[in-house]
């Protein structure tokens, strides 16, 4: 079965996640090369006791120890959730609203495939660029590991690329269906973003407050990153994230089988 | 799919019913009733803002109808959607396409979204419009651009070709070859859809004409007929002294008035019962000016703004 739409999609994703890749490597090792140093510092646990609880557990910090508990620390918990969100939005708005507000989105319309098909294959290219970049998080993750003997074990290493990628594809497809309803880049971009911002406050709130705790599961961030997330295995609630993504594309589908394709 | 298709004889091509689209309070098009023989050159005429494009994306099926509905080779454009998308060939108004591809990565691209494209006439039609196949779009002039979007609508061999005012930044040859691979697609039994506010193009190519002003169509008839109907203007110029009031009685004459050497009328249909009343009075020469659409077109809004 030939899908043209998402070949185009992957093809047009191609330069974007090899940029982002080189970047994470980077990071990766940047942040690795730094392990030696923090490993030998000394005092180093009685400065991290001294922290409040909620944020030990926040950036997992009692395990700053480790190699792996550094990584989730410095990374894994904010920096690289947060650029994973930023790739998956970028390139979910750009999808369908994008395409609208330049123009070239209304040939592809007139032609004999369904809108329906045709989101679908922009959000399988989608999920697939994510996916891409964290297999790169995780070639960064292992190269930067064996370099700077932060012994990151494979399956760990596997977990954490796949907690960040489930997080940048559930807020991608965020702002691909936002796109998809609207037309609009701007509203798709607005829109994802503060799911992803009212997300993580559910979620630290979740650390922060008992009364919360209960409701924080259903943060896209605790899904991903409540196992570690570079850490000792995936947690199930991280499918949370995959059918999650599948119910917004969903959902929009047929408000943009529906709706008039602005014109620019 | 083709030409086989194309000449149901009984439907109309496009057929539309109280076809109305306002966004929000504003009424881009109202009531617009209009059915097209297929098989024929549609030529859909108004000035910018009329509601051509609000007419034309309601046919490719990218707008809802507010009210009313339009079918289109027989099927209803809203339910039937991906169908009609199928069968038609569409030319927006503003073509853009992906820069960074090559035209022939874009028409491949396309031929991959419409099954049973043929790349080899594809590749014909760009080559009768030297359109550089290889050539990335964002490096090319506007009037190539053009060519992409053109050969894009046209390659498939739709049944119906909707064209938004197609001829855009084409130079003088190229649009020239362009009307006739229209004529070509007419010939074969297709139909074409064209908006323009170029009148001499549609009168170069039209079968019929439809006017739309101020959201509504004002008129439709074939393009001979209009132009039967149109004045023409004779001036005569005459040895001895012109008569007006004589020129003025003469059926068809619409209105007569004395120049330096002779006479100028204006006349309606035949010139035979003119020409019989003028040739006593001594005729050294004689000039006619066919009315263009133009004149009748501007007619139509006169009379509309009267």
């Amino acid at each position: 079965m030939s899908a043209p739409v998402l070949a185009k999609a992957l093809r047009d994703h191609r330069r974007g996640v090899a940029g982002w890749s080189v970047g994470l490597l980077c990071l990766l090792l940047l942040e690795g090369a730094l392990w030696p140093s923090v490993r030998d510092m000394t005092g180093m646990d009685e400065l991290l006791a001294g922290y409040p609880e909620p944020l030990q557990e926040l950036f997992d910090l009692e395990a700053m120890s480790t190699g792996v508990g550094f990584l989730n620390a410095e990374l894994f918990t904010l920096v690289l959730p947060a650029l994973f969100i930023v790739f998956g939005i970028s390139r979910g708005a750009q999808s369908v609203a994008g395409e609208e507000e330049r123009g070239t989105l209304e040939l592809l319309v007139v032609t004999p495939m369904s809108n329906t098909r045709l989101l679908i294959e922009k959000a399988a290219g989608l999920v697939a660029a994510v996916l891409a970049l964290g297999a790169a998080l995780f070639i960064a993750t292992m190269l930067s590991s064996a370099l700077f003997d932060l012994r990151v074990p494979v399956a760990s290493g596997l977990a954490g690329a796949a907690a960040l990628s489930g997080l940048g594809v559930e807020f991608g497809c965020v702002a691909l269906a936002a796109g998809a309803a609207t037309g609009r880049r701007g509203v798709a971009v607005v829109v994802s973003a503060v799911a992803a911002v009212a997300a993580y406050v559910l979620y630290v709130a979740g650390l922060l407050v008992a009364d919360v705790g209960d409701w924080s599961g259903w943060s896209p961030f605790h899904q991903a990153l409540s196992g570690g997330p570079l850490g000792r295995e995936l947690p199930g609630s991280s499918a949370w994230l995959l059918l999650g993504a599948v119910a917004v594309v969903a959902a929009s589908a047929p408000v943009f089988a529906r709706r008039d394709v602005r014109h620019v | 799919m083709g030409s086989d298709h194309a000449s149901a004889p009984d439907l109309p091509a496009v057929c539309t019913t109280g076809l109305s689209k306002s966004y929000g309070r504003h009424r881009a098009l109202s009531n617009l009733d209009l059915s097209i023989t297929p098989g024929q050159i549609f030529g859909f005429l108004g000035p910018n803002g009329a509601g051509k494009t609000t007419t034309i994306r309601l046919l490719a099926g990218l707008l809802r109808p507010s009210s009313g509905a339009a079918a289109v080779l027989g099927l209803d454009v809203v339910r039937h959607r991906d169908e009609v998308q199928a069968r038609i060939g569409y030319l927006p108004g503003d073509f853009v396409g992906y820069p960074q591809l090559t035209a022939r990565e874009y028409l491949d691209f396309f031929a991959s979204l419409r099954p049973g494209t043929d790349r080899q006439h594809t590749h014909a039609l760009a080559e009768r419009l030297a359109l550089p196949l290889d050539v990335r779009i964002g490096a090319m002039s506007h009037g190539n651009r053009q060519k992409v979007g053109i050969v894009q609508a046209m390659g498939h061999r739709p049944e119906l070709l909707i064209l938004d005012e197609p001829t855009t930044g084409l130079d003088p040859i190229v649009q020239r070859e362009f009307l006739s691979m229209l004529r070509t697609v007419r010939n074969v039994g297709r139909t074409v859809f064209l908006s323009s506010h170029v009148l001499s193009e549609v009168e170069a190519v039209a079968d019929t004409v439809g006017f739309v002003r101020d959201g509504a169509l004002v008129a439709q008839s074939g393009i001979e007929e209009l132009k039967g109907r149109a004045l023409h203007t004779v001036e005569l110029t005459l040895t001895g002294p012109a008569p007006v009031g004589r020129f003025e009685r003469v059926p068809g004459v619409r209105r007569a008035e004395s120049t330096a050497g002779g006479v100028r009328v204006w006349v309606e249909g035949s010139m035979a019962e003119l020409f019989r009343c003028a040739a006593p009075l001594g005729v050294e020469r004689v000039a006619t000016h066919e009315a263009d659409l133009e004149q009748i077109f501007l007619g139509y809004y006169e009379d509309g703004a009267a």
